[in-house]
């Protein structure tokens, strides 16, 4: 027994020793959290930005891309653990907003907190900073109807139909198909092929009457792949994928079924296999929020707010923009400045951006 | 003793390096924040170490725990009161218990085929149940079932009724007195001694006059009906549960912990201290990269690599001991 204990204690202690640098790193800044929502591209482009703000403002930062996609159970001991530790500063992709208020409310009482990307109005919440979801939600439904001037045949793709950016940006998409507000579609079958169930918009047929969610980035390829098989053969098509991981998804099948040259294909964020479609001609364009700027952004507000700042904090919505192979000129919608870079210039840029942070 | 000398070492150094990885670490409400995560993940790690035991595997574990989650919040959607919305998720619990059971000794199926099949229709089962569900969606239906849902959540969590704050470890109380009732059967009683023999060799126990399958259906429906708690408790701290993603690959934190508690995957081995032990290493651990501010790519590496080390401790140990028995 004893020899055992020896070798216990004496390999603890070695343990023990071997942590000591990781706690050595210890520092007495201020420390600011920024949990994400899934494990994603997008949130990787976020981390540089946030990256960046926190050297500029000579904070420590915390930046954690949620493990388990879209659960809320899994992120919020993230952000309790972070409150017991005292940050100056919390910014959260909240998942579920009704459900997790009563948590959030309870945490912006103790700590500065921000939403980004998926607010939750209802907490306390000091800001939030991300795209108007609907608009850009309307944007693409623009672009679909740009896509298939006579109507056709639509699906869109998306990781939540439940987060408030999900809802939003889908509603967004059906209200301009349908060119009505709070649109709920007519149920009908396909008029060609009446296998095929879903629900009317206008003139688009939307398959299976809703936005097809596929709750995490590992079920984004086989859902698409499943509806291009259902879709193959009819004529205008145009499938559309919300969340940064789909359209690459949607791609990716299209691709693998030789079905590229006949569906067009609208995109959300900025993926880098969505901007290399979009220069090849495969995609036709996408909606882009500015991941870099919510993660810089929301490190820059909590660094400052934790210093008695409160100028940083963000009032407005941040633009949405629209990158095409050409780009275009700028257009005014509702009263929003919305830009439609070239995708090689938006590319280079954001390139510049993460080549900007120092490692 | 030297069972789980191991795994007492590998808490000790785990919460060592926790305590001193920040000074708010080893204060009392993160510490009770891990009791609480080792108390959820104990009581599965109990079901899970039973059927261990006793020479199976359960690998629908985590499924059932989804499945129950949202079986719970369905219910109460649908106008069932939470206080008799429990009993009725653990007796679902132990009905699956009870079909993997009877598969298992009647049809002779393999644990590992049916409990997989069971991981896969339990899953699927959540995702016809319902999408995401939380209690402010159920109280919004239901503004009657609030205070029975924050009395539950007060008892079984340990958190505030009135804004939720975690103030006492319920969840790990929970895990003692669930644990002190396996310690019970399995070190004290003749049915402790059946399921040590039945893991040893099934063919001895059957000569000895044990009734092998009996005992087998009985712990499978243990097994199942705690992962029914646990999704009850799951449905009551989480904001909200999702059917693709609540209790996800549990099962193998569940069977992790009764390994590391001391339990032999080829069975007849195993105790009731190890099994509450073995459960408690996870939660300590996710503490621990959550206080270091470990980034986000490095966290799993940094927990499969103290796993494997804790393992190979564990085994070092062991093989000492046998050395200088």
């Amino acid at each position: 027994m004893f020899p055992a204990l020896r070798l216990s204690v004496v390999l603890g202690l070695a343990l023990v020793l071997a942590s000591l640098p990781a706690c050595s790193k210890k520092s007495e800044k201020i420390k600011i959290g920024v949990v994400t929502n899934c494990t994603a591209e997008f949130w990787s482009l976020a981390e540089a930005g946030a990256n960046k703000a926190a050297q500029e403002a000579d904070v420590e930062l915390q930046f954690r891309q949620l493990e388990k996609d879209f659960d809320a159970s899994a992120q919020m001991p993230i952000i309790d653990s972070w409150v017991k530790q005292g940050v100056g500063g919390i910014a959260v992709s909240v998942i579920d907003p009704k459900n997790q208020t009563e948590d959030l409310t309870r945490i912006a009482k103790k700590v500065p907190l921000i939403t980004m990307d998926n607010d939750a109005d209802q907490t306390g919440r000091l800001c939030y900073i991300g795209i108007d979801n609907y608009e850009a939600g309307k944007a693409v439904g623009r672009l679909v109807k740009k896509s298939l001037p006579k109507g056709g045949t639509v699906a869109i793709f998306i990781g939540s139909t439940k987060s408030a950016n999900g809802k939003a940006r889908t509603q967004g998409v059906l209200d301009e198909l349908a060119g009505q507000k709070d649109a709920t579609g007519t149920a009908a079958a396909h008029p060609t092929n009446a296998d095929l169930k879903g629900k009317q918009f206008g003139q688009f047929f939307l398959v299976d009457g809703e936005a097809k969610e596929d709750g995490s980035p590992n079920n984004a390829q086989p859902l698409a792949a499943a509806v291009l098989a259902r879709v193959k053969g009819l004529p205008d098509v145009c499938l559309v994928g919300l969340y940064a991981y789909n359209p690459p998804a949607i791609l990716e099948e299209a691709r693998s079924k030789s079905m590229l040259k006949d569906v067009k294909i609208i995109g959300f964020d900025e993926a880098w296999v969505t901007l290399k479609g979009i220069a090849d001609g495969e995609i036709v364009a996408t909606v882009v929020q500015d991941p870099f700027m919510y993660g810089y952004k929301s490190v820059e507000a909590l660094a400052a707010k934790a210093k008695g700042d409160d100028s940083k904090l963000v009032k407005e919505p941040i633009p949405y923009r629209v990158v095409t192979k050409d780009g275009g000129p700028d257009e005014t919608v509702n009263g929003m400045v919305v830009k439609f870079p070239k995708v090689a210039d938006f590319e280079a840029k954001l390139r510049a951006d993460l080549a900007s942070v120092k490692k | 003793m030297t069972r789980i000398l191991g795994v007492l070492g590998l808490l000790v150094v785990l919460y060592t390096t926790l305590i001193t990885s920040h000074p708010k670490a080893g204060e009392p409400d993160n510490l009770i924040s891990v009791a609480n995560l080792q108390g959820r993940f104990g009581i599965i790690t109990l079901g899970a170490a039973l059927v261990i035991i006793v020479g199976g595997i359960d690998l629908s574990i985590g499924a059932v725990v989804g499945c129950s989650a949202v079986l719970f919040g369905v219910l109460m959607n649908k106008g069932v009161h939470p206080f008799a919305a429990v009993p009725i998720v653990i007796l679902f619990g132990a009905t699956v218990g009870l079909t993997n059971g009877s598969l298992i000794t009647r049809l002779k199926l393999q644990p590992f085929l049916v409990t997989l099949c069971g991981m896969f229709v339990f899953r699927g089962f959540a995702r016809l149940l319902g999408g995401t569900l939380g209690q402010a969606s159920v109280i919004e239906g239901h503004p009657e079932y609030k205070d029975p849902i924050r009395t539950l959540r007060h008892l079984l969590i340990g958190k505030d009724p009135i804004d939720g704050e975690l103030i006492f470890p319920a969840q790990f109380i929970l895990l003692i007195v669930l644990a002190g009732l396996v310690g019970f059967f399995l070190h004290r009683t003749a049915y402790g001694r059946y399921w040590y023999a039945i893991g040893h060799s099934e063919l001895a126990a059957k000569y000895a006059g044990v009734n092998v399958s009996r005992q087998r259906v009985v712990i499978y429906v243990v097994c199942s009906a705690l992962a029914a708690l646990t999704g009850v408790l799951l449905f009551l701290d989480a904001p909200s549960v999702q059917s693709d993603n609540a209790g996800f690959s549990w099962e193998l934190y569940a069977i992790l912990g009764a390994v590391l508690g001391g339990c032999s995957l080829r069975g007849g081995e195993g105790t009731a201290v190890g099994m509450v032990l073995g459960a408690m290493v996870l939660p300590v651990l996710e503490s621990l990269v959550n206080f270091r501010g470990d980034a986000s790519d490095v966290i799993p590496v940094v927990i499969g690599l103290t796993l494997l080390i804790g393992a190979i401790v564990d085994e070092l140990i062991r093989q000492r001991s046998r050395i200088h028995r």
